[in-house]
């Protein structure tokens, strides 16, 4: 169907986007490593229980780990050979996360589920599950969870804005992959039992709207260019004018939102039976020689990405797993990739931010581009004093989704997603 | 990979934008009114401008050194001192001891280096964070000030504004009332500076309306005589009239037309809100007529006059003092527009200054109370609504 408008937003913030990095990369394949380390905590909620003990022999796509407690999703091995070691590792977030180690034997055998052939809506549900397919977008909230809803959906929403700068894999995956992202569009729309269908595509990307634009079921919305546009409750807002209320979930308002990337993998695990144990992703960034779309298993190490793009040009003075707006700084290579990292980014001094602050200077820019309507500089300076329950009641801080743009428009660099993040533990402690 | 590598919360870029680009910005706004105030009253505007600025720079320097310990000079310590007395004992009875005395220069010397050193880094601390708010301030100062004040009145009250306006409570973001609108009210009370500029409406005493004051003599001076025809307003425009006569009054209040450029480059820079200047300014105007009958003519000499333009787009929108959020900016704006135009009608006497103060005092319970609402709040408040209907 043609493009229609998105509604615009109040707030949020232009960032120079940077795509031109990556976005004319096709998506290449990473060759299979020689080991992956696998995290049991690949979702939201309670890491996966390992189903496999060290010594075992294991097959593309085998189950290591099941789901425990409902959002919590199946794990799989992404390369074929023996399970080395269960072990703790220090993950990117700094935490210690429990790793299934598997050392590859370089045969390739896969194990596959039975793929489906016109399949029910419960079949679907259930293949997502098996699957282990969890949302790509960077939160990981499991699929199944989410087309399960508890109150009656009408609007399919696919998030194919990709508002993070520097990110391109959605990009090229709507590109190459058109097909398969609106026939996995079709099984989840299924599964939910509606039949309207939009997407959601940010105007820097015209050849991605023109490709959608050739579906009659889908309706294709196309985006201002504006940060985070991608954000959920600003995605329903801008493609359906509709406003999540305030702890409520997107299918309280009868949508739901699936990411474009897990579309495709929906279409793969129903039409191929293939789990989901590797994703597409970015490597991108001033610092990085030749910047690539790549197709990775889950659990391949950092630095065997970096190396496969030709390594560092020059010293980078930031490494961020994610996008730059919300992805986590690494000091380290020796980290392994999840189903959820979206990019792998090595910044340059003039590209990264690392100033000092200075003094607030209550300018309220924060406040002026926030995209929740909330009053950033309220919560640092309360949290700065350690009066966090005023923190958060003049900061409005429970509905902060950790954009990042208050912190990005600020001209005194003060650090305030760390001052709410520090709200928002003490709130939540409290209770 | 180095250990040069960065670990930070994201976001991981930022706008360049920082604080010392804002005020180089706002700095270039005032320069029109600068360069025209120095056109009209030549030296005297030019004497001002620069005491004004030098001293707002002096000031915050000097609270800064010494808060920051820079005179915390230590030149003997209790060596030094049981050293000095034992020569001098030995001086008592004639007698010298050379490796003692060069031991005690030797220290001296050393903690001289190490005060001086310490002096050194204040300095260069003080460098690193200047961010350029108190040129503004003494900026703004000399612009509302009018060219009779002498020049060590200005740099008192220049180091005033600065030193127990802004640096007293915190520097930076922390004053709670507009540095140079304080300093003025500091200058009118302790010199009686220009009490009659002050009133500076007053622009319209010295040359059209000799003795009395504009607003004073609102109804029955310049709009019944019939004078608020084009000749007035372009000379309230202006600041000039079409003889070349330049209007008595401040520095760089006078020219309307040099604060609309400054206007118009803040709103261009997005430093201020287009609205904010025009919603103050437009409220005050609209308030003015309705107090005088209603009568439409005043608008555009009543907001053409005095300080109200200068103040409305330099004064009033500075950022620590004003609301931080849009509903609270209204109320401010709004607020300040009423008590101007109400002050200025039972007054008779330019009150701009005192209005964005008084303000100013206000903000604190503004932002207390006046929070916006998070994005979908609205809906959550209808579906209460709804259960309880049910």
């Amino acid at each position: 169907m043609k493009a229609v408008k998105g509604k615009l937003l109040l707030g949020g913030v232009h960032v120079p986007d940077k795509k031109s990095l990556a976005n004319a990369a096709p998506i290449e394949v990473l060759p299979p490593p020689q080991k992956v380390a696998i995290n049991l905590s690949q979702s939201l909620g309670r890491p996966s229980e390992p189903c496999v003990a060290a010594g075992d022999t294991v097959k593309e796509g085998q189950v290591i780990a099941t789901a425990a407690g409902p959002i919590s999703s199946q794990v799989f091995a992404s390369i074929s050979g023996t399970v080395k070691e269960i072990k703790p590792l220090v993950t990117e977030g700094g935490v210690e996360s429990r790793f299934i180690v598997i050392e590859g034997d370089g045969s390739g055998e896969k194990q596959y589920l039975e793929p489906l052939e016109n399949p029910s809506a419960d079949d679907i549900k259930k293949r997502i599950f098996d699957a282990g397919i969890v949302g790509l977008g960077g939160a990981g909230f499991p699929t199944a969870v989410k087309v399960a809803p508890k109150t009656p959906v009408d609007t399919l929403i696919l998030n194919g804005a990709e508002c993070e700068p520097y990110l391109t894999c959605d990009h090229r995956l709507m590109l190459e992959h058109t097909d398969e992202i609106a026939r996995g569009a079709r099984y989840i729309a299924k599964s939910l039992n509606v039949t309207k269908i939009l997407i959601g595509i940010e105007v820097n990307k015209p050849e991605c709207i023109a490709k959608f634009e050739a579906y009659d079921d889908i309706g294709v919305v196309a985006l201002k260019k504006r940060y985070p546009m991608g954000g959920e409750k600003q995605l329903i807002y801008s493609c359906t004018g509709r406003k999540v209320g305030i702890g409520k979930l997107p299918a309280d308002s009868g949508v739901v939102v699936q990411n474009v990337a897990t579309c495709f993998a929906v279409c793969e695990a129903v039409e191929l039976g293939k789990p989901l144990y590797e994703r597409v992703l970015t490597v991108s960034g001033g610092a990085v020689k030749e910047p690539k779309n790549l197709k990775v298993r889950v659990g391949t190490s950092i630095e065997e990405i970096i190396a496969y793009c030709g390594g560092e040009s020059s010293a980078p003075k930031k490494a961020i797993l994610g996008g730059p707006m919300t992805g986590i700084a690494i000091k380290s290579y020796d980290l392994y990739t999840k189903k959820t990292t979206s990019g792998v980014l090595l910044m340059t001094e003039s590209e990264a931010a690392a100033e000092e602050p200075t003094p607030c200077l209550n300018c309220g820019m924060c406040a002026d581009h926030c995209p929740m309507h909330l009053m950033p500089m309220n919560t640092a300076f309360y949290a700065n004093a350690g009066d966090f329950e005023l923190a958060a009641k003049l900061g409005n801080t429970m509905s902060c989704i950790e954009c990042g743009v208050c912190e990005y428009v600020c001209p005194a660099k003060r650090p305030l997603i760390q001052a709410i993040r520090k709200t928002k533990a003490a709130m939540r402690n409290k209770k | 990979m180095d250990n040069q590598i960065v670990v930070s919360t994201p976001p991981h870029v930022k706008s360049n934008r920082t604080t010392r680009k804002i005020m180089i910005d706002v700095i270039i706004a005032l320069a029109p009114a600068a360069i025209c105030g120095i056109i009209f009253f030549l030296v005297d505007a030019l004497v001002i401008e620069i005491t004004a600025v030098v001293s707002a720079v002096i000031a915050e320097f000097i609270y800064f050194f010494i808060a920051k310990g820079g005179f915390a000079w230590k030149f003997s310590d209790d060596t030094t001192k049981a050293l000095a007395k034992e020569l001098k004992e030995l001086k008592k009875q004639n007698q010298s001891d050379t490796e003692k005395e060069a031991k005690l220069k030797e220290i001296k010397a050393n903690l001289r280096k190490a005060s001086f050193e310490k002096s050194k880094n204040v300095c260069k601390k003080f460098a690193h964070q200047f961010d350029c708010t108190s040129i503004v301030t003494g900026l703004i100062l000399a612009l509302i000030l009018p060219s009779t004040a002498n020049w060590y009145e200005v740099a008192i009250g220049s180091a005033f504004a600065i030193m127990v306006v802004k640096m007293v409570f915190g520097g930076t973001g922390r004053n709670i009332a507009n540095p140079a609108a304080t300093g003025r009210i500091f200058m009118l009370i302790s010199f009686s500076i220009g009490t009659f500029a002050v009133l500076n409406i007053g622009n319209m005493d010295s040359i059209v309306y000799t003795g009395a004051t504009f607003l004073s003599d609102e109804a029955t001076g310049l709009i019944a005589t019939g004078s608020a025809d084009a000749a007035t307003l372009f000379e309230l425009f202006f600041g000039i009239s079409t003889s070349g006569t330049v209007f008595a009054g401040c520095i760089g209040e006078t020219c309307k037309l040099a604060l609309i450029l400054g206007y118009i480059y803040l709103v261009v820079r997005k430093v201020i809100k287009w609205w904010q200047p025009v919603l103050y300014i437009g409220v005050a105007g609209l308030m003015s007529v309705a107090l005088n009958g209603f009568d439409f003519t005043l608008f555009l000499p009543y907001i053409l006059s005095g300080g109200l333009m200068f103040g409305a787009i330099f004064m009033a929108t500075d950022y620590v003092t004003s609301p931080k959020g849009v509903y609270g900016q209204i109320v401010y704006y709004v607020c300040l527009g009423l008590l101007t135009s109400l002050l200025r009608h039972f007054t008779g006497i330019e009150v701009v200054s005192f209005v964005i103060v008084i303000m100013n005092l206000l903000v604190p319970l503004i932002d207390r109370y006046i929070i916006r609402k998070p994005f979908g709040y609205k809906r959550e408040k209808k579906i209460k609504e709804n259960k309880e209907g049910k």
